[in-house]
């Protein structure tokens, strides 16, 4: 019977399945659009370069040197490869790169290749030429902008300047193996990454590092990680990349929010659509439900009967709007929107974002949306219903 | 009392009913001190000019409205002691309502109107079935089962609604002006159908009419003046 006094008023049936196809493919495509960047955001963040937690000797973050550093890295990370994590240990320092006419000042990072490459995907953002080789120390890889400033290509060659450890200048010249893809500001304006035995002898260094950047499982919290990983490195700073970035960690947490302010505000205008038209409904066919009623249909089934008319709607607005969302995912999956046709680069508290936006499909974006439409039609639906429920027989039978 | 209503066939028992209705400042007594009694197989009509409260009665004997003062009974059940569920429950089983305007649900075919009360009530699909088929064939609509409301004449939809009514085998079918929205010759083959169902099936019937052809026709007739009861006569 639910399922018929949908179709007596048709064109209003059909209106508002239209209207909550329209918000619940909305939600879709949009949270779809949500964790994408915020997966590319924090892969950016976490799987390029900065890894989910950072171990630093004592103060470095706050007054680096490079005479600071982590007496036996390659002792850590065996330990927190023994506790599950995967670990590279870093060296960090500064200088000047020059070539021809031109120079910049530059960070320079020294990494072991194999181990490094367990905790972040750098190499693979190689936009020219190739990522490090140990079997050629002189080879560089440097940021996409510092190349451009130094005007030099893959395979040209460049002198880099700084102050050793052992008091002299240090210099060497290199060439360039390869150049970056835009991922972070800092590292596109001066980044220079070496392999590890390159930077110690550049710097003659003994050893050490100034930085392990380690990676935690997805399915385990951070903060109890970074606990574990503070009682492994005793007396070192243990820092979470929440810490390192903290505006960035707080703009993905309001991301989140944001996208439950317009489920609410998109949802809200549904339930107001749906109150309305089954008010109108349960107004037209009193006479009907007072029948209903008299026959003895108890209060419990009039609600019944009410709510199944909009979970029929529900039903077939989820039917329409996953129908549709296909090719639209589709397309926003693999093609995105090219947010650089706005206004270029695109960068968030300096980490360089891929241009396209691109939205993901996992189950998430479905149930959300879904099962939020669901739960607002059955309580935009109790009170026409709980009303019709109410609705004395006696009265409604004489109701023209 | 209750055991001696059963015995002697006592269906109905009103006691000393009153009832008034609030109409905005001013207070209507539609009915003071009724004493009315049906008995099984009745068929009963009442009478009276408008306002003497012969809906009213009907509504207090379905358990669509309660009194403000007296009891009422049906089968014994006084209907002042039964909560919300345990009066639609009444009304489900034991009592068969035909309204003036047939009042059938415009989306369900005859057939479906027919067999409401029973899926209400929850009986299994082919028990309804059977059910169904030889109300619809006693009230002569075996052939307009598929049709729905607006595609029947309101003789017919009249017929769908006894039907309907007597589907449950209700104590009493209270039939409030059955005839008053039909032509003469469909209100005499209404009547004839009603009166046959009371002589052939036991369906005892309580009428609220005007209509002169229903009075010549039952078994009873109870005038009503100014709520109570001015004339009983049984022919």
């Amino acid at each position: 019977m639910a399922w018929r006094n949908l179709w007596r008023y048709g064109r209003r049936t059909v209106t508002t399945i239209a209207a909550m196809t329209l918000a619940l493919l909305t939600l879709i495509v949009w949270t779809s659009f949500v964790q994408g960047f915020l997966r590319d955001l924090e892969t950016t963040i976490v799987e390029v370069e900065i890894g989910d937690v950072q171990v630093y000797p004592p103060d470095y973050r706050t007054q680096p040197s490079i005479f600071d550093r982590i007496g036996t890295p390659t002792e850590l990370v065996d330990t927190l490869g023994a506790m599950g994590f995967e670990a590279s240990a870093r060296l960090l320092g500064g200088g000047l790169a020059a070539a021809g006419e031109a120079s910049a000042g530059v960070s320079l990072r020294g990494v072991e290749t194999e181990q490094d490459a367990r905790v972040s995907v750098v190499y693979d953002r190689v936009a020219q030429g190739s990522w490090l080789d140990p079997s050629d120390p002189t080879g560089v890889v440097i940021g996409g902008r510092l190349a451009r400033t130094l005007d030099v290509g893959v395979g040209d060659e460049l002198v880099l300047l700084g102050q050793a450890t052992d008091g002299s200048i240090a210099n060497g010249l290199y060439s360039v193996r390869g150049i970056l893809a835009p991922f972070s500001e800092a590292t596109d304006r001066g980044g220079v990454f070496l392999v590890r035995q390159a930077f110690l002898d550049f710097f003659v260094l003994p050893g050490g590092a100034h930085q392990v950047v380690v990676r935690n499982a997805a399915d385990q919290p951070l903060e109890a990680s970074a606990a574990r990983i503070r009682a492994a490195a005793p007396g070192l700073d243990v820092l979470t990349w929440r810490e390192l970035f903290p505006t960035l960690a707080t703009m993905i947490d309001s991301v989140e929010s944001t996208m439950y302010i317009l489920f609410f505000i998109v949802y809200l205008a549904i339930a107001i659509l749906l109150i309305n038209a089954t008010l109108m409904a349960v107004f037209e066919r009193i006479k009907e439900l007072g029948l209903l009623k008299a026959v003895g249909l108890s209060p419990a089934r009039v609600v019944w009967l009410i709510l199944w008319e909009g979970l029929f709607q529900a039903a077939l607005a989820a039917a329409a709007g996953l129908i549709l969302s296909v090719p639209l995912l589709f397309y926003f999956t693999r093609v995105g929107i090219d947010l650089a046709a706005l206004g270029g680069q695109i960068s968030i508290s300096g980490i360089g974002m891929d241009p396209y936006m691109r939205g993901v499909v996992n189950p998430t974006i479905f149930v959300g949306p879904l099962s939020a439409m669901f739960v607002i039609v059955l309580l935009s639906m109790l009170y026409p219903a709980l009303k019709a429920a109410r609705i004395k027989p006696v009265e409604a039978m004489r109701h023209q | 009392m209750t055991n001696g209503q059963r015995q002697d066939g006592t269906v109905v028992a009103l006691r000393d009913v009153t009832k008034l209705y609030q109409q905005g400042s001013l207070e209507v007594q539609a009915l003071r001190g009724l004493d009315l009694t049906v008995r099984k197989g009745e068929f009963t009509a009442l009478i009276g000019p408008s306002g003497s409260g012969k809906t009213t009665t009907l509504n207090l004997i379905g358990g669509l409205d309660s009194p403000t003062s007296g009891s009422v009974r049906v089968e014994g059940v006084d209907l002042g002691t039964l909560n919300r569920k345990q009066l639609s429950r009444l009304r489900r089983d034991r009592i068969g309502f035909v309204f003036q305007s047939y009042n059938l649900i415009p989306v369900l075919t005859a057939y479906e109107n027919a067999e409401m009360v029973m899926w209400v009530q929850g009986v299994p699909v082919a028990d309804r079935r059977k059910r169904v088929m030889d109300l619809l064939n006693a009230v002569g609509l075996e052939g307009l089962k598929d049709r729905k409301p607006t595609e029947l004449s309101g003789g017919q939809q009249q017929r769908v609604a006894i039907a309907r009514a007597i589907a449950s085998d209700p104590a009493v079918v209270l039939a409030d002006e059955p005839t008053a929205n039909v032509d003469s010759e469909t209100a005499e083959t209404l009547i004839s159908l009603m009166e046959t169902l009371n002589r052939d099936r036991g369906v005892t019937f309580l009428f609220s009419t005007h209509d002169h052809r229903v009075v010549e026709r039952v078994k009873r007739v109870v005038r009503l003046v100014d709520g109570r009861v001015d004339s009983d006569e049984a022919r």
